[in-house]
């Protein structure tokens, strides 16, 4: 292969990688959205954001599904990341919602 | 902050912490190691004292990234902080040296040692109206009347003056006579008195307690400057060591820390380290090679005769040739006399 076929064939897989992120990132934010309606839920009945045997699950569920190339510990630690967002979102959800049901009082 | 778990500690330990860390409002980003994990607190964390968490099973140990001190930090203003009192700029380009005796005791004493340092190059002229003695039977200052002689001697050499004040409701009454208000290493965390500094708008020189760390230090700086009195001068003045040789050790390392860590101006006083006139020639010379914006020393017209810590107060000669020595060091370290 040439340099310029090289950097031909690096060009379209970055693209490709770039179309990737856009649908990890509206899968993430489809993701957040459930989180927050299970947040806006847990505010109004003011059960505790952190759920660590869902944690559990979701962890276990993911490194289960993994397939490969990325091997389960790693896909455990980028789910971790995403865990730890979903519960600052949910978090930030329940306080919105424990305000809205005091006013309402 | 960050929490670091023991190697393998338990889950149920791991989630014991996290639960008391999300209830109370903070969110956690857990790292999961092979063997260690470990919890990055986010939020208001200057609110948990890190102890508290020290003591749940499986915490290996608990770490602050930011510092507690805010204002006088380096990241909260980068460029050096530069106090203008009189003409004088402590903190900028000149080496600032402020000398004069431990304490003012006559007329003559005061004027004859004003014009000799004055004459040497001193931009800054000490004297001490109320005295911090050890006993209370050692003689404890000319107070009003002395602060009067000082400002006069000052005056006539075109100086600026430096005395300290012990308490609260002697501020009001040295204003008028004093350019930069010294709080003494007794008095570092007299946190009444640094408040009501705060409230002022006079520079403050703030020196360093005996047994002081540079963290306590500069929380002793943040109360003058949360009161919005950002003219706060820190001075070295050397700590308690196991060594009794010389008073106190001189901790020359305190200066570049405090450059790094801090905006705020730095000197130090030779004279009340060491305590012995043989011994304060050599240490400023390292104090100014270390970088420091200023030296406070001890100079006395007639030391022999002096009625506080004559054994350190220079010969107003011997301070003359350590101005000379001194304007040799500057030009090394980038700066001017």
């Amino acid at each position: 292969m040439n340099p310029i076929d090289a950097q031909r064939e690096i060009d379209r897989i970055r693209d490709a990688i770039d179309r990737v992120d856009e649908v990890i990132v509206r899968l993430l934010n489809q993701r957040a959205k459930y989180a927050i309606e299970i947040g806006e839920i847990k505010g109004i009945l003011g059960l505790p954001i952190y759920a660590p045997e869902r944690e559990k699950d979701v962890l276990h569920h993911v490194e289960k599904a993994c397939e490969g190339p990325l091997d389960g510990p790693s896909m455990r630690r980028l789910f971790e990341r995403i865990i730890d967002e979903s519960r600052r979102v949910q978090r930030e959800a329940a306080a919105a919602n424990e305000q809205r049901t005091t006013e309402n009082r | 902050m960050v929490i670091v778990m023991e190697k393998h500690a338990a889950e149920t330990n791991i989630e014991r912490v996290m639960a008391e860390l999300i209830t109370r409002g903070f969110d956690v980003h857990r790292s999961t190691g092979s063997d260690q994990t470990v919890l990055g607190v986010v939020g208001n964390v200057e609110t948990i004292d890190p102890r508290e968490f020290e003591l749940f099973d499986g915490v290996q140990e608990v770490v602050r990234i930011s510092e507690p001190y805010k204002l006088s930090s380096r990241t909260f203003r980068r460029e050096k902080t530069i106090v203008k009192v009189r003409g004088v700029e402590i903190g900028g380009t000149d080496v600032v040296v402020m000398a004069g005796p431990c304490t003012i005791e006559s007329e003559t004493q005061v004027f004859e040692t004003a014009r000799r340092v004055g004459r040497a190059g001193a931009r800054v002229l000490r004297g001490g109206a109320y005295k911090p003695r050890t006993s209370p039977y050692a003689f404890q200052g000319m107070g009003i009347e002395g602060l009067k002689l000082l400002r006069a001697a000052a005056d006539e050499n075109r100086m600026a003056t430096v005395s300290e004040v012990m308490e609260i409701s002697q501020i009001e009454g040295m204003l008028p006579y004093v350019d930069i208000l010294q709080v003494g290493a007794r008095n570092m965390q007299n946190f009444n008195l640094l408040t009501a500094l705060g409230q002022t708008r006079r520079p403050v020189l703030l020196k360093r307690g005996m047994s002081a760390t540079i963290q306590e230090w500069l929380l002793a700086a943040e109360y003058i400057m949360t009161g919005g009195n950002y003219d706060v001068i820190l001075c070295e003045r050397g700590i308690r060591t196991f060594e009794t040789y010389t008073r106190n050790t001189l901790d020359i390392s305190a200066i570049p820390v405090i450059e790094k860590l801090s905006h705020l101006p730095i000197i130090a006083d030779p004279s009340h380290a060491v305590g012995r006139r043989d011994k304060v020639m050599p240490l400023a010379r390292a104090i100014v090679a270390a970088g420091a914006d200023g030296v406070l020393i001890e100079v006395h017209h007639d030391p022999d005769k002096a009625v506080c810590d004559g054994p350190q107060s220079l010969y107003p000669d011997q301070f003359a040739r350590l101005m000379d020595e001194l304007r040799i060091i500057v030009p090394a370290v980038g700066r001017r006399l």
